[in-house]
């Protein structure tokens, strides 16, 4: 009952954070107005004891004691100066996500930069609860951040919010900033379980024999670095030291269409998941295939580019473009 | 894929190490004043805890860490009968840093450890005051910061020497807060509550008895008992009487103080002859209620509860000094104590316990007989002190059950007291009353400091009679044996019968350096142990700020400290700033124009590239103008042609070092 309304206070100052800073671009610099300081438990146990020391200071009327208590007090300040300052001037980059499949963890690649000429301490990325390594920058350096988020139905994955952190020095004090960047990634639908023969097959499930676009051997090749090794004439490298490839003629004579109409009898996802998995098993093959869904059309083409070009069309089907 | 997923390597045992440095390194000051069980169990905790983590030991589970627990708090309890207090509270903390330490898992344990830490230093400066421990602390509250910056760390843990230069860097920019909030932070005149078991009875100092005979030496404490700090020329060394405790109870070998009683304002039977003498004295804490003054106080710094009691006497009412206490006064040198003693006062003063001392007794009843004349009982008991025998010494042999008589008649060889205590008991036997009075003579100048020291060495023991006429005269009976004892009062040397120390302490260097860290020391005691309400408001009555609220004192701290905060910030913002990386080409092709542009070229425009001015160069020096190509064409290398390794800078640097523009056509 109480856990919605806290939430809802907890989220308050995020959101009027949000509105306060607008929409990041995808490379920032940290300023001072964005950067804030709590201290953290730690901090407030330590700020606990200056208390005590203080008021045992004046009981026994002690100078000493005043000496350290306010010493502490100081270092304490210096300390969230430092603290503060460890995040001020850092740049953040959005680097890219690659695209993942429904029910993984998209990983959204930040670059961090400390361009300035002292090091940085204990830089902490952190999104929905989950944080990054803490990690040191040194003068002028950059470094890799993956942030790792649940993606869990396919779209587009949109990283609403994520914080840069750091606890340096002695873990007294937290400074954050939020940073909102239209950082996105593309979540694939989940494939269906393996079973369902593609469409054109017309050998029995699962025939991992002989396959008809195999048998249309029509040459070979000289390779390139880009072709799958399954296609590399391995007895032709044996004879003649060159690397050749296989060339088939499958695809190009028979359009094999993989289409929205084959499955009538699933729903929406279920459809994308299937034919998620069948551009899957088709790829695995080395097939051609093309899609076809209402309003819109893959022509068949294969390779890995092709193939993510189809389950790109297949994780963005019947979702708005822009939110 | 993250770039460097590297998990970070397991360090449990290197911040295990640090936090037992911290836990051991804390504990140590305590260590002579704890029972010996608490620093053994700490030393068992944190091998346990370290082998456990280094050679996969088993550590105790859970049951057997709280019977620990329990067990060790009881035995704390049944140790000190409580938990409340300086002594008991430390121990209770080594008890705690001890179980948290074996237990400590986690970093928030170990960060739990570090505030312990500091803590168990705070108790530690409340406790001693001495400069080799203050240096120890001051040290040691660094390590604990580099610990905290280790231990605060979540990735694994740096290099230790980097780390000690930052936690020093980050102790140093706390400095000036520090210095802020100490000298400005409001300080309260008393306790906030009652202080339980405030140890001041170890450290020595005059005593409310004195027993002649039961000391066989005389224990000459370096210690200072106060300085003084005279506002104009000093008095003579046979001036510095130091007046103290009044001793006027006697029951044949002990002498003691009838107790603090107020009789009216003592003042009105002082007579003051001469010339005033203003002070300052800075007493060091004595757990006593006694306030020094030179013989004798006219004024003294009101509101600091000092009261003048009967025997003419300074003493702080109520409480005892048990920090540094500072009081300025006006003492005349001569003075009347022309107080009129009723019947019961003279009874009092003339008390002889019966059947003890009885020769002593005899030979006083014989004078007042024969001689009858007080003043001439007085010269003639001086003139045996100073004419027979008698010796002064600072190791005389044991006394029996009447000392007087013994020390008089058989022994002869003593020291202060018992010289006053003879020499007090004979004058009441002579029908003069009489009493002893305690307090210290003498003091060493420092001219370093430009004060006088006076050691617990220079405690003394003097009498004083009283005549019909002149009221409390004071005799020092000691004077008229070891002369030197009083008018050198400035040397201590003459006092002191350990002659190996004595000798020591008497080499000219010695002394000088002594003196040097005795006057370091009085400023140490002046502005940082003696801080109190009444320096802090010197301080600001001097800065223009009159008896200051305390609400307006905070406010003033709180703006310094926003103030020296944001100087910090703009500090660092200027360290962190970006920099454009140095150009080393450009910055060597400026120095070859500047001097072409000696040699009568002619300033570069703005306008023209590097080539053109290189030709337009080696025209105007024609006997150069291969050098002035090789540079041009070098220079325009480095710019536009990619992979230019440090060598060739190097190079290139070498080549406008070498070139000297020709002569000029």
């Amino acid at each position: 009952m109480l856990a919605a309304p806290t939430r809802t206070l907890r989220a308050l100052p995020a959101s009027w954070a949000r509105r306060r800073q607008g929409t990041d671009p995808l490379s920032v610099t940290l300023e001072k107005r964005r950067i804030y300081i709590l201290p953290s438990r730690f901090g407030v146990t330590f700020g606990l004891m200056i208390l005590a020391m203080l008021l045992a200071s004046l009981n026994y009327a002690s100078s000493l004691g005043f000496a350290l208590t306010f010493l502490l007090t100081g270092l304490g300040l210096v300390i969230m100066r430092h603290c503060h300052n460890n995040l001020r001037g850092t740049r953040i980059r959005f680097a890219g996500a690659r695209p993942v499949f429904a029910g993984e963890r998209a990983e959204f690649q930040f670059s961090v930069s400390n361009d300035a000429p002292s090091q940085r301490f204990e830089i902490v990325l952190s999104a929905q609860g989950l944080d990054t390594d803490a990690r040191d920058l040194d003068a002028g350096e950059s470094q890799r951040f993956g942030l790792k988020v649940d993606a869990e139905r396919r779209g587009v994955k949109r990283l609403e919010r994520f914080l840069v952190m750091t606890r340096y020095p002695g873990n007294l004090f937290r400074a954050w900033a939020w940073v909102h960047m239209d950082a996105s990634c593309i979540v694939y639908p989940r494939p269906a379980p393996r079973g369902r023969p593609l469409p054109f097959d017309t050998g029995g499930e699962g025939s991992h024999g002989l396959e008809p676009g195999d048998t249309d051997f029509i040459g070979l090749a000289a390779a390139t670095p880009s072709d799958p090794p399954r296609r590399i004439a391995w007895k032709a490298y044996a004879r003649n030291d060159e690397l050749m490839v296989k060339q088939f003629a499958a695809g190009e004579q028979q359009a094999r269409m993989l289409s929205w109409d084959d499955l009538p009898e699933l729903d929406t996802e279920q459809r994308l998941s299937q034919l998620a998995r069948w551009c899957l098993d088709a790829a695995e093959r080395d097939n051609a295939v093309g899609l076809v869904l209402p309003g819109k059309a893959m022509p068949p083409g294969h390779g890995h580019r092709h193939l993510a070009e189809c389950l790109r069309v297949l994780a963005i089907f019947e979702q708005a473009p822009e939110r | 894929m993250t770039a460097v997923a590297s998990k970070p390597q397991d360090d449990t045992a290197d911040r295990l190490i640090w936090t037992a440095g911290v836990a051991a390194g804390a504990s140590l000051p305590h260590w002579p004043n704890l029972p010996i069980w608490i620093p053994a169990l700490l030393g068992a905790a944190i091998t346990w805890r370290l082998g456990g983590a280094m050679f996969g030991w088993r550590l105790p589970k859970t049951p057997a860490r709280i019977l620990l627990a329990v067990a060790a708090l009881a035995a704390v309890l049944a140790q000190y009968h409580t938990i409340n207090g300086l002594q008991a509270g430390t121990a209770l903390l080594v008890v705690m840093v001890a179980l948290k330490y074996l237990e400590s898992r986690t970093a928030r344990d170990q960060l739990v450890l570090i505030i312990i830490g500091y803590f168990l230093v705070f108790a530690s400066l409340l406790a001693d005051r001495g400069a080799l421990m203050i240096i120890y602390l001051l040290g040691f509250v660094w390590f604990t910061t580099v610990a905290l910056l280790q231990l605060g760390r979540r990735g694994c843990l740096r290099p230790g020497w980097d780390t000690s230069k930052r936690a020093l860097r980050l102790l140093l920019q706390a400095l000036p807060v520090t210095v802020i909030l100490f000298l400005l932070f409001p300080r309260l005149p008393g306790p906030l509550w009652g202080i339980a078991g405030t140890n001041t009875s170890g450290s020595s100092g005059l005593s409310d008895t004195m027993s002649p005979g039961d000391l066989t030496e005389l224990g000459l404490s370096d210690e200072i008992a106060f300085r003084v700090e005279f506002y104009d020329a000093p008095p003579g060394p046979n001036q510095l009487y130091w007046r103290g405790p009044v001793l006027s109870n006697f029951n044949g070998r002990t002498w003691s103080t009838d107790g603090p009683s107020m009789r009216g304002d003592m003042l009105d039977h002082l007579e003051f002859i001469g010339e005033p003498i203003d002070y300052r004295v800075m007493l060091e804490p004595h757990g006593r209620n006694w306030v020094f003054a030179l013989d004798m106080p006219q004024r003294w710094t009101e509101d600091r509860g000092i009261r003048m009691e009967s025997h003419f006497q300074l003493v702080r009412l109520r409480r005892s000094i048990g920090s540094r206490f500072d009081y300025e006064l006006t003492s005349y040198p001569r003075y009347r104590a022309r107080e009129a003693l009723t019947d019961r006062q003279m009874e009092y003063y003339l008390r002889l316990p019966q059947n003890s001392n009885p020769r002593t007794t005899a030979l006083g009843r014989e004078w007042r007989e024969q001689i009858g004349d007080p003043r001439e009982i007085i010269r003639r008991a001086l003139n045996i002190f100073r004419t027979e025998t008698f010796f002064y010494t600072l190791t005389p042999p044991p006394l029996g059950a009447n000392p007087a008589d013994e020390f008089l008649f058989q022994t002869r060889e003593g020291f202060c007291e018992h010289y006053s205590s003879a020499f007090t008991a004979l004058m009441r036997a002579a029908g003069i009353p009489a009493r002893v009075v305690t307090g210290y003579q003498g003091g060493e100048l420092n001219a370093y400091g430009n004060h006088y020291v006076v050691y617990q060495s220079n405690a003394h023991a003097w009498t004083e009679v009283w005549l019909e006429d002149e009221g409390w005269v004071r005799v020092d009976p000691t004077a008229a044996v070891a002369p030197d004892r009083i008018s050198s009062g400035l040397s201590r040397t003459s006092l002191a019968g350990q002659e190996s120390r004595g000798a020591i302490r008497n080499l000219p260097w010695v002394r000088q350096a002594m003196l040097v860290w005795d006057a370091a020391q009085v400023y140490w005691s002046d502005w940082v142990l003696g801080y109190g309400p009444e320096t802090q408001r010197d301080l600001l009555e001097s800065l223009g700020i009159d008896r200051p609220h305390w609400a307006k004192l905070v406010t003033l701290a709180a703006a310094a400290v926003l103030l020296a905060s944001g100087l910090l910030a703009l500090y660092l913002s200027w360290a962190y700033r970006w920099r454009k990386p140095k150009d080393r080409a450009s910055a060597l092709f400026a120095r070859f124009c500047r001097k072409l542009e000696r040699a009568a070229v002619g300033r570069r425009a703005a306008t023209e590239g590097p080539l053109t001015y290189g030709n337009r160069a080696a025209a105007v020096l024609p006997g150069s103008a291969g050098s002035i190509g090789t540079i041009t064409r070098a220079y325009l290398k480095l710019r536009y042609e990619p992979g230019a390794s440090p060598a060739d800078i190097d190079a290139f640097a070498r080549l406008v070092r070498g070139f000297k523009p020709a002569s000029a056509r």
